[in-house]
């Protein structure tokens, strides 16, 4: 780990191919500048990514990286952190892709407290495949799937985490730049599995969860005094707070144990000996 | 009296009718002798009929036949389902004091003890099943100190008491016998050796070749006949440095894997029938990515959920042909428990040399069945560790482009590219489902992708011309006629040699370990008269390949029944085939 890492260290040579405007940018600056301040440089890190406009992150970062099959970035970010506990991991997708697709891997995931950072681009839309409903969309958000809206209630992720036993919950803003790093910089730092959810808006197919809605909306969690992430009462409270949008850091548990310490985790996995390994002839024996 | 002793327990799911077979299978083993199970169960945990068989003879056994000596019925239902394999010279134990009222046929001998009451007495009525025990060595003349061996291994994590009344219980069996009946008639005397074996299955075989590979990730999900490797990796990988993890299912399982394995560490993961179609979707993924990874289908009866605790080889097109597009991969079918080891190492091997996908593809019976090994069978000095292009700090340098970007699908003459895992000093790389070009980068660009999938494919013929793609070979080479196998049905054959031999018919059998790249067939089949290709499927997976390799018909013999050949049944179903008109051409 060098400490002269800039979060431009970070960026590939790529141009990204999001369109003018979209949150995504924000949101991967954000993420890169976390990164930088956390102390990470690229050779330790593992980015993993997920299938959307959002997964393509992957491309337009600069370090270890898989961009994989839709839905299933947390379990591959799993099986990193576990076989490479030294390995920073950071997952990132859509809304889509991490609550509908990819929503039983993330109650496990949060369930198992991995040591990972996950970021959600959440733009209340399928971006990628040009516009139709995601799970966060609103009941009545029209789109070419659902002409009259879903008609179901939106999934609440922040609800779905806490009761999946999160032990980090947090929203941003990905237009609130300096905000947006801080917190994605807390859910690094933090022992087990950082969440965030990250509204990170649709230019294209999304004209009600607007730059503007948001930021007329966004009531910012550390100009409230009162809030203590530590506290879990207070933090249902505004999680399940529908009448409000957050961001900030709703909950943390200060007691977490990320699961390769509770399962005595620590050896680099990748290093294995030339033959079989010294005493394996025991395995043979126990079959006496 | 035949040389070879067939023995078995059965009753309901939950009797310990598992534990029970297994330590008299143990006891046989540290007698020096040679064991072959097998199991009959039922997909149910209580009140399913389920049965634990052993066959046994000095010499090598690896087979099940259609003969059963002894028979520990703890059910009627026992003795109904065995009744074909029964003969006059069969002993059958039973507790007539239990409510049922055993029919056993009259010309065979029934064993009556009081199972349970004797257990009482030496301490528990769970104990009966061991008191059968005895009272099984008192008809065999086996001697029953090598059980108190096997009741030490089993019970002696629970304490000196337990493992005394357990022996005082199969002493009371014995005893029993011995003041109650006069079996001498029956003939049943068991030799023992000075012989070392030891007695494992074809799951635990792979699970132990994992660990020997240096395997040190492993996620599943539940299923059966695959839970087993699970089980067996997560009370030892730990003591290796390693980890199982149980996914929620079989798409986070393979994707676990697949993320240990590009973080550098070796890695498997294990299912059957419905998890495989599962984990299909990430099948390309692992290919594309460029990611070593293990993937164990130990198949079961399906389509469907089938017969999830039933023989079947159903699953070869999948292993072949699974997942969109078009796959590279290898293939690797042990034929045999030791084989299960032997091949999961190498599999290991082809997967970090070739970076890609290597399916080894089991089966139940397999997977279940317990036989006895010298020890050096799994030598663990013969192990070898091949982790291919895995370039360290000094070597990253030799795969930069001018910018200085990693070339981690470098377009080489093998088609295998340099690998770097995460801490390797710039060589941090993407990698991704989508084509891309050599730096990981995606791309539509026509050449490109080219490029890549010549690359990818050309992995499959470097291997195809630098490993043994061999296979194996019984009976006499010289023979007119061909025998074709695949998987565990090679025991069998085996020994079906013997009884066609007796019969004066004389074969030559191969068995193929390797499905793709498989060895080339064409001048064998050329040769013989007759070829038959023997599976356990309806349809003739592995002989439609064999066919469209050699362009030629071959004959078939099909079980999927759900029950693994015999080796009898074997012998005069070839015998059949031999005399059947060959199909038009
Ligand atoms: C198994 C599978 N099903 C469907 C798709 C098509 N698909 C690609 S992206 C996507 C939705 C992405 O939405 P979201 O996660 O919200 O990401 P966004 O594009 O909005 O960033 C879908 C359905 C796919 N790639 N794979
Ligand atoms: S479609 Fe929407 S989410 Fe996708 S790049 Fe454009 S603005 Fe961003």
């Amino acid at each position: 780990m060098s400490s002269d890492v800039r979060f431009t260290d970070f960026k590939s040579d790529k141009q990204p191919t999001w369109c003018p405007g979209c949150g995504d940018f924000g949101t991967m600056n954000g993420m890169m500048k976390a990164l930088a301040n956390t102390g990470n440089d690229p050779d330790n890190t593992f980015v993993v990514a997920g299938i959307g406009c959002s997964g393509k992150i992957g491309t337009y970062m600069h370090s270890y990286a898989l961009h994989g099959v839709h839905g299933r970035a947390l379990p591959v970010g799993t099986g990193v952190k576990m076989a490479r506990p030294d390995v920073e991991v950071m997952v990132a997708g859509g809304d889509g892709d991490g609550y509908s697709i990819g929503a039983g891997h993330f109650v496990h995931a949060v369930r198992r407290n991995v040591d990972m950072t996950y970021v959600v681009m959440d733009n209340r839309i399928y971006g990628l495949t040009k516009g139709q409903a995601s799970p966060t969309s609103r009941s009545d958000f029209e789109t070419s799937t659902t002409p009259e809206g879903p008609k179901q209630p939106p999934v609440n992720p922040l609800a779905l985490a806490l009761a999946s036993g999160a032990s980090f919950i947090a929203q941003s803003f990905s237009s609130d730049a300096m905000r947006h790093a801080e917190i994605v910089q807390e859910a690094i730092e933090h022992d087990g599995f950082g969440f965030v959810n990250v509204f990170s808006p649709c230019v294209t197919f999304n004209d009600v969860d607007t730059y503007d809605y948001f930021r007329d909306n966004l009531v910012d969690l550390q100009e409230d005094e009162d809030h203590d992430p530590n506290d879990y009462e207070a933090a249902k409270e505004v999680i399940l707070d529908s009448d409000k949008e957050y961001q900030g850091v709703m909950y943390q548990d200060e007691n977490s144990v990320p699961y390769h310490e509770q399962h005595g985790v620590t050896e680099d996995m990748s290093e294995i000996p030339d033959g079989a390994p010294e005493d394996a002839m025991d395995l043979v024996r126990e079959f006496y | 009296m035949a040389e070879d002793l067939n023995w078995a327990v059965g009753g309901e799911a939950g009797d310990g009718i598992d534990s029970t077979g297994k330590i008299f299978a143990q006891a046989l083993a540290r007698a020096g002798r040679h064991v072959f199970t097998s199991k009959d169960f039922a997909s149910r945990i209580r009140g399913g009929y389920t049965a634990y068989k052993i066959r046994t003879s000095v010499d090598k056994v690896q087979s099940v036949v259609d003969r059963l000596d002894i028979l520990v019925a703890l059910t009627q239902r026992t003795i109904d389902e065995n009744l074909d394999e029964l003969h006059e010279g069969s002993a059958i134990i039973y507790d007539g004091e239990r409510s049922w009222d055993a029919e056993i046929p009259e010309e065979m001998t029934a064993v009556d003890v009081p199972l349970k009451s004797l257990a009482e007495e030496a301490g528990g009525a769970i104990m009966r099943n061991i008191v059968a025990l005895g009272a099984a060595c008192e008809i065999t003349g086996f001697d029953v100190e090598y059980l108190d061996e096997a009741l030490e291994k089993r019970f002696g994590g629970k304490g000196s008491k337990i493992v005394e009344n357990n022996k005082e219980a199969a002493r009371a069996g014995q005893e029993y016998v011995q003041e109650n009946y006069d079996l001498d008639h029956l003939g049943y005397n068991i030799d023992t050796t000075d012989n070392d074996y030891v007695l494992l299955n074809g799951n635990e075989a792979v699970g132990m070749g994992a660990l020997a590979a240096g395997c040190r990730f492993y996620a599943g999900y539940p299923i059966t006949p695959a839970t087993s490797i699970m089980e067996y990796l997560t009370e030892r990988i730990e003591d290796y440095g390693g980890h199982v993890v149980q996914a929620e299912d079989e798409l986070s399982a393979i994707n676990m894997s697949l993320g240990a394995a590009r973080a550098g560490a070796r890695s498997m993961t294990a299912t059957s029938g419905a998890g495989i179609d599962l984990m299909t979707e990430t099948f390309g993924l692992v290919a594309t990515s460029e990611t070593p990874l293990v993937i164990a289908d130990i198949q079961r009866s399906g389509p469907s959920t089938g017969m999830p605790t039933k023989q079947e080889q159903g699953d070869l097109n999948m292993a072949l042909y699974g997942g969109h597009g078009e796959v590279p991969r290898f293939v690797v079918a042990p034929t045999s428990i030791t084989e299960c080891f032997w091949k999961t190492v190498e599999a290991f091997n082809l997967a970090e040399k070739y970076q890609t996908p290597v399916f080894l593809v089991s089966d139940l019976a397999m997977s279940v069945t317990e036989q006895t090994f010298p020890p050096e069978a799994f030598d663990m000095d013969e192990v070898e560790i091949d982790r291919g292009k895995l370039v360290d700090e000094d070597e990253v340098d030799e795969w930069l482009d001018a910018q200085g970007h990693f070339r981690a699908h470098a377009v080489t003459e093998d088609g295998v590219s340099p690998r770097a895992i995460p801490g390797t000093t710039d060589a941090a790389h993407m990698s991704t489902g989508l084509e891309h070009d050599e730096l990981g980068r995606r791309t539509e660009e026509e050449d490109e992708r080219v490029h890549q999938v010549n690359k990818r494919n050309r992995k499959v013929e470097t291997a195809r011309e630098n490993e043994d793609w061999d296979y194996r070979e019984f009976g006499n080479p010289d023979a007119d006629n061909l025998i074709i196998s695949w998987g565990s049905n090679e025991g069998a054959l085996i020994e079906a040699l013997d009884y066609l031999e007796d019969d004066g018919i004389d074969v030559r059998v191969i068995s193929v370990p390797y499905i793709f790249p498989r060895p080339d067939l064409t001048e064998e089949i050329e040769a013989a008269e007759e070829t038959i290709v023997v599976e356990c499927n309806a349809t003739g997976q592995f002989a439609d390949v064999i066919e469209h390799d050699v362009l030629t018909r071959v004959k078939r013999i099909n079980k999927y029944t759900g029950v693994r050949f015999k080796a009898d049944e074997l012998a005069d179903d070839i015998t059949d085939k031999l005399t059947e008109e060959v199909p038009a051409q």
